[in-house]
C-alpha cells in the first residue's frame, strides 16, 4: 500500500491573462518507508507539488491520496486533522514559532493531538534525544544556529510518529556540512521509524542522500518511473 | 491541562515591545477617562443628593394623611398635631438621627418702605441648625432660640428689602380661619442657598413664631434625618408599619419622591456619562484592532506553519481571542491600578473646581469618587472591547491560505 499516490495531477495558476503550468499531469507513488528526493531547478514546481502531497494546496486537476484516504473530499478542519496526526513538515526556513522554546515547539503538534500531559512530555524528550538537542530544550529558537533549528523541526515533524514527512528544501539555508548532517538525521529517522521522507532539492550531493529521485522540469516528471539510487 | 493557545497568546502579548507599550496605554487612557470621568459622575450624584436632602428635604418627609394629594390648595387643613408624642415614637426607629417640624406660609415682608412676597418657613432652631449645613449664613447669625422673634432671610431679599442686620421687619400672613395676622421680627441672619429663586423669597423663623402667626399649635411636615442615605428605604417601611400598627393618620414620602430635580440630573449626567463611554470604547476598540492587525500581518507565516502542522481554523481564532482577552485584562488591571491614583491625585490636590452650575450663586470643587461600580464596569468593559477587537483580525487570519502565508517573508 503505497503511502503517498498522486495520479495524473496538474496545477495551474492564473497570472493575469497568462496561466502558469506549475504541474503537468504527474503521477507517483511513494511506499511506506522510503526516502524519496525530488529534485529540479527553480522553478521546476518542487514546492507547488510537495504542497500538493501535503493537503496544504489543492491541484486543477488529478488526485492525491494519502495512505489511501482520498484528499478531494475533506474538509478544512479534516485536512488539519489528517496533516496533525500523519504529516510531519519540515521547512526551508525552519519556521519555529519564536516565542515557544525548543520543547514548546517540539510539544506543540502533540497538544494540537490532544495528547496528555505525560504522554507529550515523554515524546518530546525522546524526540530532542534523537535529535541531540535534550541540553537545548529550553533555548527558544533565536537562541540556536541554523542546524539546530532544522533538528528541532525534524522533531517536531516527527513527535506524532506520522506516516510521511515532507521536507522542502530543507538545507537549502544551511551550508553543506550541517545541510548534510540534517540529511543524516533524517535517514537515521526513516530507518528507526520507518517513516516515509519526501523531500525536495536542487544541490546534487543532497540529491544523493535519497533511495528512489524523481525529477521534475517545467512541471513535468522527466524519469516517470523514477530513478533507484544504487549507492544507497 | 496546559493550554498552549493561551501560552502562546500570552507570549505574545509581549513579543513586540513598543506595540504592547501603546496599545496599553491607549488602554490606560480610556479607563483612567473612565474612572476619572464616572468617579465625578459619582460624586456629584452624592454631593447633590447629599446637599438637598441636608439642607432641605431631610430623607423623609411625615405629613397628615391627604396632605400630598390635596394639602397643597389648603395646607392648614391637613396638619398634624401632637409633635411631641409624636418625635418620642419616631426617635426610637433605629437610624433615626434627628426629627424636626416645620410649618410653612406665605405672606409679606416689608421694612416700611419696601414690600415683598415672601415664604416663610417656621423651624426647631437648635435641630435645623444641624439640618441646614447647606445653607450659609454671610451675614449676622442663624436662629437660635425658640420662641424668640427673630428671623433669617434670603441674601437676595435682603438687597431688595435694603434691610440691615438688627432692623425690624413686619411679616403679614392670613390665618387658616381666613384673618390677617402680623408679627415683627429681628433680623439676625442672611444666609445664602446658592439658589438664586430661593434666596430671593425665603424667611426662616422659629416654629412657635409662625405657629403664633397662623394662631396653631400644630405642624406642617415632620423632616426625619438619617445616619446614612442609604437606610432610606427600610425605615420608610419600618413607618408605614408603625403608621398602620398604632392606627396613625399619617403618611410619609422618601427624599425620592421630593427630589425629582435630583433625577433628572442623574438620567442627564448618565445620558453624558454613556456618550462619552462609547466614545472611549471606540477608540479602545481601534486602536487594540490595529495592534492585533499588525500583529498578525506580521506573523502571517507562522500562521502559516500554525495551519500546516495542524491547527484548525478554530484554533487561530482562539489564539487571537485569547491575545485580545490578555490584552485587555493586562491593560485594564493597569488601567484600573492608574486610574485610581491619578483620581487619588486629583483629590489630593483639592479636587476639580466646577463653576457655579446655572441659577446657582457659587461654584465647588468636585472630587473624584472611586466607586467599585464604576471599576467594575470599566474593567469589564475594556475586557469585552478588547476579545471583540481583535475577533475581526482574528477572523481574518483563519482565511489566509497557507500557501501563500508559508511563502511570506
Ligand atoms: N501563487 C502562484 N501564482 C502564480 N504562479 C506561481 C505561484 N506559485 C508558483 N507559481 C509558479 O509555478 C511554478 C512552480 O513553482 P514552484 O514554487 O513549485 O517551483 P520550485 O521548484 O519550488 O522552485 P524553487 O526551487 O525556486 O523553490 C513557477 O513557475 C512559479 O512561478
Ligand atoms: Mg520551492
Amino acid at each position: 500500500m503505497p503511502v503517498v499516490s498522486v495520479k495524473e495531477v496538474s496545477k495551474e495558476y492564473k497570472l493575469g491573462k497568462t496561466i502558469v503550468k506549475a504541474l503537468q499531469k504527474v503521477s507517483l507513488e511513494v511506499e511506506k518507508g522510503d526516502f524519496v528526493s525530488i529534485c529540479g531547478p527553480s522553478g521546476s514546481g518542487k514546492t507547488t507539488l510537495l504542497n500538493i502531497i501535503g493537503c496544504l494546496d489543492k491541484p486543477t486537476e488529478g488526485t492525491v491520496a494519502i495512505i489511501d484516504q482520498a484528499v478531494a473530499g475533506l474538509s478544512d478542519a479534516q485536512l488539519s486533522e489528517l496533516r496533525n496526526r500523519s504529516i510531519g513538515f519540515i521547512f526551508q526556513t525552519f519556521n519555529l514559532i519564536p516565542v515557544l522554546t525548543a520543547y514548546e515547539n517540539v510539544e506543540y503538534p502533540l497538544w494540537i493531538l490532544g495528547k496528555g500531559r505525560k504522554e507529550r512530555h515523554k515524546m518530546v524528550l525522546k524526540m530532542l534525544k534523537e535529535v541531540g538537542l535534550l541540553e537545548h530544550k529550553d533555548h527558544k529558537p533565536d537562541e540556536l544556529s541554523g542546524g539546530q533549528r532544522q533538528r528541532v523541526a525534524v522533531a517536531r515533524a516527527l513527535v506524532t510518529m506520522p506516516e510521511l514527512v515532507l521536507a522542502d528544501e530543507p538545507t537549502a539555508n544551511l551550508d553543506s556540512e550541517t545541510g548534510g548532517a540534517v540529511l543524516e538525521l533524517m535517514r537515521k529517522m526513516n530507518r528507526e521509524f520507518s517513516t516515509t521522507f519526501i523531500f525536495s532539492t536542487h544541490d546534487p550531493k543532497i540529491m544523493n542522500y535519497a533511495r528512489r529521485i524523481y525529477r521534475l522540469r517545467d512541471g513535468r516528471l522527466i524519469n516517470g518511473e523514477s530513478e533507484k539510487n544504487n549507492e544507497k | 491541562m496546559r493550554n498552549s493557545f493561551f501560552i502562546l497568546a500570552l507570549r505574545n502579548v509581549f513579543r513586540n515591545k513598543r506595540r504592547t507599550t501603546i496599545t496599553f496605554l491607549a488602554i490606560i487612557s480610556g479607563m483612567v477617562g473612565l474612572i476619572v470621568f464616572g468617579g465625578f459622575v459619582e460624586y456629584s450624584f452624592w454631593g447633590l443628593r447629599e446637599s438637598t436632602i441636608r439642607s432641605e428635604l431631610g430623607h423623609i418627609q411625615v405629613y397628615k394623611k391627604g396632605y400630598s394629594e390635596k394639602g397643597i390648595t389648603n395646607p392648614s387643613k391637613y396638619l398634624i398635631s401632637d409633635f411631641q408624642k409624636l418625635e418620642e415614637l419616631l426617635y426610637k426607629i433605629p437610624y433615626v438621627e434627628l426629627i424636626t417640624a416645620r410649618l410653612s406660609f406665605s405672606g409679606l415682608i416689608s421694612t416700611g418702605e419696601n414690600t415683598l412676597i415672601c415664604k416663610g418657613n417656621g423651624v426647631i432652631p437648635e435641630k435645623e441648625a444641624r439640618l441646614a449645613s447647606f445653607e450659609e449664613i454671610i451675614e449676622g447669625e442663624g436662629l437660635f432660640e425658640e420662641g424668640k422673634e427673630e428671623g433669617v432671610i434670603g441674601c437676595e431679599m435682603q438687597k431688595s428689602l435694603g434691610a440691615k442686620i438688627g432692623d425690624y421687619l413686619t411679616i403679614l400672613t392670613t390665618t387658616p380661619s381666613g384673618m390677617m395676622n402680623a408679627v415683627d421680627i429681628k433680623l439676625v441672619g442672611i444666609a445664602r442657598s446658592g439658589a438664586k429663586d430661593y434666596d430671593s423669597v425665603f424667611v426662616k423663623l422659629p416654629l412657635s413664631v409662625v405657629q403664633r402667626l397662623s394662631l396653631t399649635t400644630k405642624v406642617e411636615k415632620i423632616v426625619i434625618l438619617l445616619d446614612k442615605t442609604e437606610h432610606t428605604e427600610e425605615v420608610a417601611q419600618r413607618l408605614n408599619l408603625l403608621f398602620k400598627e398604632k392606627g396613625l393618620d399619617l403618611e410619609l414620602k422618601t427624599w425620592h419622591e421630593l427630589a425629582p430635580f435630583y433625577h433628572a440630573v442623574v438620567r442627564l449626567y448618565n445620558g453624558i456619562f454613556r456618550v462619552v463611554k462609547v466614545i472611549i470604547a471606540i477608540i479602545v476598540l481601534f486602536s487594540i484592532a490595529n495592534t492585533m492587525t499588525m500583529s498578525i500581518f506580521e506573523r502571517v507565516k507562522e500562521i502559516g506553519t500554525l495551519r500546516a502542522i495542524g491547527t484548525k481554523r478554530t484554533g487561530i481564532l482562539k489564539l487571537f481571542l485569547w491575545e485580545g482577552f490578555l490584552i485587555g485584562v493586562i491593560g485594564a488591571v493597569l488601567g484600573m491600578i492608574t486610574g485610581v491614583l491619578v483620581a487619588l491625585g486629583i483629590n489630593l490636590c483639592g479636587g476639580i473646581y466646577i463653576p457655579p452650575p446655572p441659577a446657582m450663586t457659587k461654584g465647588y470643587n468636585a472630587l473624584i469618587l472611586v466607586v467599585p461600580g464604576v471599576l467594575w464596569y470599566s474593567f469589564l468593559s475594556t475586557v469585552v472591547v478588547a476579545t471583540i477587537s481583535a475577533f475581526y483580525p482574528a477572523m481574518r487570519a483563519t482565511r489566509l491560505s497557507i500557501v501563500e502565508s508559508l511563502g511570506h517573508n
